[in-house]
């Protein structure tokens, strides 16, 4: 473990999917998302597939990672397809195995039900490979505030998520310096029956729970002697800003709405 | 902003990274669902911090847990499944905090019985709620995927969130109790 890990599954890269607005990567996914469940017809699932292949392909993401996102998907895709295709009657019967008839109702809503869930997990996975965790959080608290207005604690929110996330390979860290103490000191925490497993956790958790409140406390009274004083009239490091892009992005994303409502059957 | 408030937020926010953290160390943990719902002792963090801050505290870090895990990679299949599963389930093991007073107090009297039931039955309320939680997030994803006329989905659900929650309870359980046996005071007493 070093100190540049990499925590998620982003993926480093230059492409349009990657410099994008997250602001704008968050928005149509989250369309798409909702959209996705508004198709009903072969044209209608294939224009979504299509702008789905698109993304992947403008992301120059290698396929192989998005594979890897669908790896525990795959299970529950052949589990409600098989389901569909013995459960639901309707339209004509394909064909039948063992005296078990096959209609044509439950191949066609198999398959559509599969590449529902085939293209929520792309495209959803195509944000956390294209944006780091913290862009999404800077996005997320863009997008937040107007909720400022009502008195929400946007920004305390916000920068509590960047320090969960910042804080995740130190304490990854932390957790491998102690267990590799205490396993020097003769802690076995691979084997054994179970009450012992977790009895052998207890050397680890109580430094690493201790340290870790030394470590919100030191950072408490840093942030204190640097006038850290809430949310007002603080500046960011990196500004986000809707470009040229992300406006074409926004257009072409309509367009594919639209296309999709015309499509429906 | 004074000093308890700035550590509040901070702590709050490093214990939901431990949370994060401790399911993703593989050592420690044990999965058995590849699409989420792992046997991990992630959960402690947050009940440490319910009992430390109360149900603000549990409820926020809880929160931040399960925001924190779309952006690392969740699985949002149903957009309802979504936001129960991550914002609603993880945010509910707060719900453990209830017990913060009665618990603080039983230690500073030195009541170990008292202190310890107060704390399983966080621990447990919390749990339980988390559950309840995943059960109709699960139920919503397989009505919603399954084909009309299967009425089965809390039967999937129940057994599928059951399968990884009843475990990680009694691991995390087992933890907390191991804990508070050596250390209930350093654990509890937030600074300042």
């Amino acid at each position: 473990m070093n100190n540049m890990m990499i925590i998620g599954q982003y993926v480093p890269g230059n492409s349009i999917i990657h410099r994008l607005d997250p602001r704008t990567k968050i928005t149509v996914i989250f369309f798409f998302v909702v959209f996705v469940f508004f198709a009903n017809s072969f044209w209608s699932y294939a224009l979504l597939t299509v702008f789905a292949a698109v993304s992947v392909i403008a992301s120059r993401v290698p396929v192989r990672y998005i594979a890897k996102g669908l790896t525990p998907i795959w299970f529950l895709i052949v589990f409600t397809f098989l389901l569909h295709l013995i459960v639901t009657k309707e339209g004509q019967v394909a064909f039948e195995i063992f005296s078990w008839k096959i209609y044509t109702g439950g191949i066609a809503q198999g398959i559509a039900i599969s590449m529902r869930f085939f293209l929520l997990i792309v495209v959803t996975s195509l944000l956390t490979l294209t944006t780091t965790p913290i862009e999404i959080t800077d996005a997320i608290e863009e997008m937040l505030a107007p909720l400022k207005k009502v008195k929400f604690p946007v920004h305390e929110l916000a920068l509590m998520m960047s320090i969960s996330l910042r804080f995740i390979p130190t304490l990854m860290q932390e957790t491998d310096k102690i267990s590799k103490a205490q396993a020097s000191r003769g802690v076995d925490f691979r084997t054994g029956p179970l009450k012992e497993r977790i009895k052998a956790v207890v050397p680890l958790l109580v430094p690493l729970f201790v340290s870790a409140f030394k470590r919100a406390e030191e950072l408490a009274m840093a942030m204190e002697a640097r006038g850290y004083q809430g949310g007002e009239g603080r500046s960011k490091l990196r500004e986000l800003r809707i470009g040229k892009i992300d406006v074409l992005i926004y257009i072409l994303f309509i367009c594919v709405v639209a296309g999709l409502f015309l499509l429906r059957s | 902003m004074n000093h308890k408030k700035t550590l509040f937020l901070i702590e709050v926010a490093i214990f939901a990274g431990l949370a994060l953290a401790l399911d993703m160390i593989p050592f420690l943990q044990f999965k058995i669902w590849a699409q989420g719902g792992s046997i991990s002792l992630a959960m402690i963090p947050i009940f440490i911090v319910s009992f430390r801050w109360g149900l603000k505290g549990g409820l926020l870090s809880g929160f931040l847990w399960g925001i924190l895990q779309i952006p690392l990679g969740g699985y949002v299949l149903v957009p309802l499944q979504g936001f129960i599963d991550y914002a609603v389930a993880f945010t509910v093991l707060g719900f453990a905090g209830v017990f913060a007073g009665k618990i603080k107090q039983a230690v500073k009297e030195g009541h170990s019985k008292a202190y310890f039931t107060y704390i399983l039955m966080g621990v447990v309320l919390g749990s339980m709620l988390r559950f309840a939680a995943h059960f109709t997030a699960g139920i919503v994803f397989f009505s919603e995927s399954l084909p009309d006329g299967w009425h089965n989905a809390w039967i999937y659900s129940l057994v599928y969130n059951a399968s990884y929650m009843v475990p990680s309870m009694i691991i995390c359980t087992a933890g907390i109790y191991f804990l508070f046996n050596k250390q209930p005071r350093s654990l509890l007493n937030a600074a300042a």
